[in-house]
């Protein structure tokens, strides 16, 4: 990094670009949750499953994000770990109104915090429990039990309901990301 | 959770729903997307056979019970098939009810199909005729000459009517005689039959097996028959139906039947012919589908493969009672298992006639499944006898070892030739010669091999009755004796050698012990003095008997027995006992 550009980095002026990997079972909402956050002249009015994966940008407090919205379909899922080395967050989108796989999410992520790239980095993880306006939906604090969330003793984590369709619990969720990825970054860099 | 913990199961536990009371006949429940929606769901006929309940067709929408509606008669089988090409695609589920097969689209009952009546014999029919207008003194020789027709071509009516009591028949004859006498026969099993192509969501009949062994290929969207045969020339009562192929290409249709037999019936056949019969009853049937294999399992607790043309290609035998079975498609990996439900609740999944892996339910199952539920792809429904639901995803990292497995167990398979030397002129004379005398040579390579066991038999129990060479392993030494001399004095020789390599034996006692009233020692105690290693302390003992005449007569076996203990221990390192010859005083 030339030092023009660590002094407009010290200085705020130029943008901090973080990337955010986007994961979840196939049908959980994960490219929904991303169309919310895009532009308006941007956004897709209709959503169809993701294949491989997606790259979107979008900014949230002076930081550019940088969102790779990977494919949860069984075959693709294999993508997701050569992406751990070089994100720093990670968006966890679970389908609270699918109750016969929780089990499924569960695998998913004990695979995911066990992977070499992620078990041992301080690197934060957002859970949406997304679909939250479905009426057999799980609340937020079930699915944290479900998935057995309170053993996760070395990542900062966070779970917010959410309504990928209106937006509702979305920007909560992702200001807390945007905290935690500043100072991750702030920890790591200096 | 640790990684291994991941490794135990490839099964995750979605569900078990231990109060869902489902009664499930074999083929009684299916996976379908029944509301278009790619929302796969579990279609259940519920089968009620008390008297005051009525069976139900129930849809499970994930976990959740979604609809729940009754069903007219008790269900034999259910299938699901789309029945045309319009969008939505939406499939209808199938339910045959006794003689009809009742047709549900978007949960609503929308069709229905009764299988057409038989032909009444003539006599059956006059008969009727006559109850119609005669006076009851003539209805017990009516009654008897319908015991002229043979018993399975009567109609039900016919039928209950001779197994009434003479004196309920005229009462059941007056109740019946003016409606329309009609033969039907019920279904008993139903399958589906892709009309023109193989992709999963195309347009398939439906197969219907009726208990006579009448076969009706029906067109899916006005029900009409399109092909009709009949299973077998025997008599076969259809138990299990599989279909494979298309309607208009071609197709193969296997029917199991309760006698044991499996029929084959192919486009344009109005007669099925026998495939295989089977030793016992079969329970359930299955074909591969890339081979078209045919998997039975039966009453005798094996799981039998035959090819499409009915002979035997391997058998297993398991340990339990087979109940049902199903295919476990991987098209992820490319092949096909065979999921084989257990009584007492075990399901083992084989490939071919390998074993790769087992889950584990609470109870016997009734009925299995496989396949897209919800928006999952590999997922094993299980309907226990005791009524639960239970289901099972298959983890994705699971791959069941087959790189592992196929090259442990299969060595026809083998690529690399074994690193045999080559043949020298040893060998080729010595094989010039077998085939010159092959007999001699086995007769005489027999006669050695009895030898050879004689004399390693004889060795056995020679060293077992020999008291030469007693040895303690741990400690490292060993103890031989020899008995020298006719009686009645003896002179025992003890070897006592040390075979550690580099310690020496130091403060041992030899302790010797006899029956004072046969034997009289020299020594009872004797201290051995520092054997070094490698080295052998040879002891002398006399032995005299003392014994009378007739007492050693009562007690041929008498003996010494010697301890060897370390220091002050009282437990003896070595201990060996030492059979006496018996005193000939009439050789002396």
């Amino acid at each position: 990094m030339g030092l023009f550009q660590k002094l407009a980095l010290f200085l705020g002026i130029r943008k901090k670009e973080v990337n955010v990997l986007v994961i979840g079972l196939n049908n959980s909402g994960k490219s929904t949750v991303i169309n919310h956050f895009k532009n308006d002249e941007d956004k897709a009015s209709d959503i169809v499953p993701t294949v491989g994966f997606s790259i979107e940008r979008f900014q949230n407090q002076n930081l550019a994000f940088t969102a790779f919205d990977m494919s949860g379909h069984g075959k693709y899922r294999d993508l997701w770990e050569h992406y751990y080395k070089d994100c720093h967050g990670i968006i966890f989108v679970v389908d609270s109104s699918d109750r016969l796989r929780l089990v499924v999410v569960k695998d998913e992520l004990d695979i995911l915090l066990q992977h070499p790239d992620v078990c041992n980095r301080k690197i934060p993880v957002l859970f949406f429990a997304n679909k939250m306006d479905c009426k057999d939906a799980l609340s937020s604090v079930k699915i944290a039990a479900g998935l057995g969330m309170d053993k996760i003793m070395d990542k900062p984590w966070h779970i917010s309901a959410s309504n990928a369709l209106t937006g509702e619990g979305l920007n909560e969720g992702v200001e807390w990301l945007t905290q935690q990825i500043r100072e991750y970054i702030v920890n790591n860099k200096f | 959770m640790s990684r291994s913990d991941l490794n135990i199961s490839r099964w995750l536990d979605a569900h078990s729903d231990r109060g869902a009371g489902l009664q499930v006949l074999l083929n009684g429940a299916v996976l379908a997307d029944v509301a278009g929606d790619g929302d796969h769901r579990l279609v259940v006929a519920d089968v009620k056979l008390q008297p005051d309940t009525r069976s139900r067709l129930k849809v499970y929408r994930g976990t959740l019970l979604t609809s729940d509606q009754t069903l007219p008669d008790i269900p034999s089988a259910v299938i699901t098939f789309y029945p045309d090409n319009l969008e939505p695609k939406v499939p209808a589920v199938g339910i045959t009810c006794g003689l009809d097969l009742l047709m549900y689209k978007n949960n609503k009952p929308y069709f229905k199909f009764s299988v057409p009546s038989l032909p009444i014999s003539a006599l059956e029919d006059e008969v009727w005729t006559k109850f119609k207008h005669k006076n009851e003194h003539d209805l017990t020789q009516l009654v008897d000459s319908l015991k002229t027709v043979p018993y399975n071509t009567l109609t039900s009516r016919s039928q209950k009517l001779l197994l009434l009591k003479p004196e309920d028949a005229a009462d059941f004859v007056d109740k019946f005689k003016d409606k329309e006498l009609k033969r039907y026969s019920p279904i008993t099993c139903a399958t589906t039959l892709q009309r023109n192509s193989s992709e999963w969501n195309s347009v398939s009949c439906p197969v219907l097996a009726t208990e006579i062994g009448q076969i009706y290929i029906l067109d899916p969207q006005n029900l009409s028959i399109l092909h009709q045969a009949s299973v077998s020339v025997s008599k076969a009562t259809p138990s299990v139906i599989r279909a494979i192929g298309l309607f208009d290409v071609e197709y193969r249709i296997l029917i199991a039947t309760r006698e044991g037999l499996v029929c084959l019936l192919r486009r344009g056949w109005l007669e099925g012919r026998n495939v295989l019969q089977a030793t016992t009853y079969i329970v359930d049937m299955v074909i591969m589908p890339a081979d078209n294999f045919i998997i039975l399992a039966t009453m005798d607790k094996t799981l039998s493969c035959y090819s499409k043309k009915g002979s035997k290609l391997w058998s297993q035998e398991l340990k339990q009672q087979i109940t049902c079975l199903t295919l476990v498609p991987l098209k992820h990996l490319s092949m096909t298992l065979i999921g084989v439900g257990m009584k007492g609740g075990s399901i083992h999944l084989y490939r071919t006639r390998h074993f790769v892996d087992y889950v584990s339910i609470p109870d016997t199952p009734s009925s299995l499944l496989f396949g897209k539920m919800g928006q999952e792809d590999h997922v094993l429904v299980t309907i226990t006898t005791s009524g639960i639901l239970d289901i099972k995803i298959l983890k994705r990292t699971a791959d069941f070892n087959l790189t592992q497995q196929s090259t442990a167990s299969n060595p026809i398979l083998q690529n690399k030739p074994l690193p045999l030397p080559k043949r020298s002129k040893l060998f080729l004379e010595q094989s010039a010669r077998e085939r010159q005398n092959p007999i001699e040579m086995h007769q005489h390579f027999q006669q050695d091999l009895i030898r050879l066991r004689l004399n390693a038999a004889r060795a056995l129990v020679q060293s077992q009755g020999d008291q030469t060479g007693v040895g303690n392993d741990k400690e490292l030494i060993k103890l031989s004796a020899q008995v020298l001399g006719l009686g009645p004095k003896f002179t025992l020789i003890l070897n006592l050698e040390n075979m550690n390599g580099d310690k020496a034996l130091i403060d041992l006692t030899m302790i010797f012990h006899c029956k004072s009233s046969i034997y009289q020692l020299s020594h009872y105690v004797l201290r051995i003095p520092l054997v070094p290693p490698g080295l052998i302390y040879k002891a002398e003992i006399k032995v005299e008997d003392v014994s009378s005449d007739d007492f050693q007569g009562q007690n041929p076996v008498q003996s010494v027995k010697v301890f060897c203990t370390r220091g002050d221990d009282t437990h003896p390192i070595l201990a060996a006992t030492i059979n006496m010859p018996p005193t000939d005083l009439n050789i002396i």
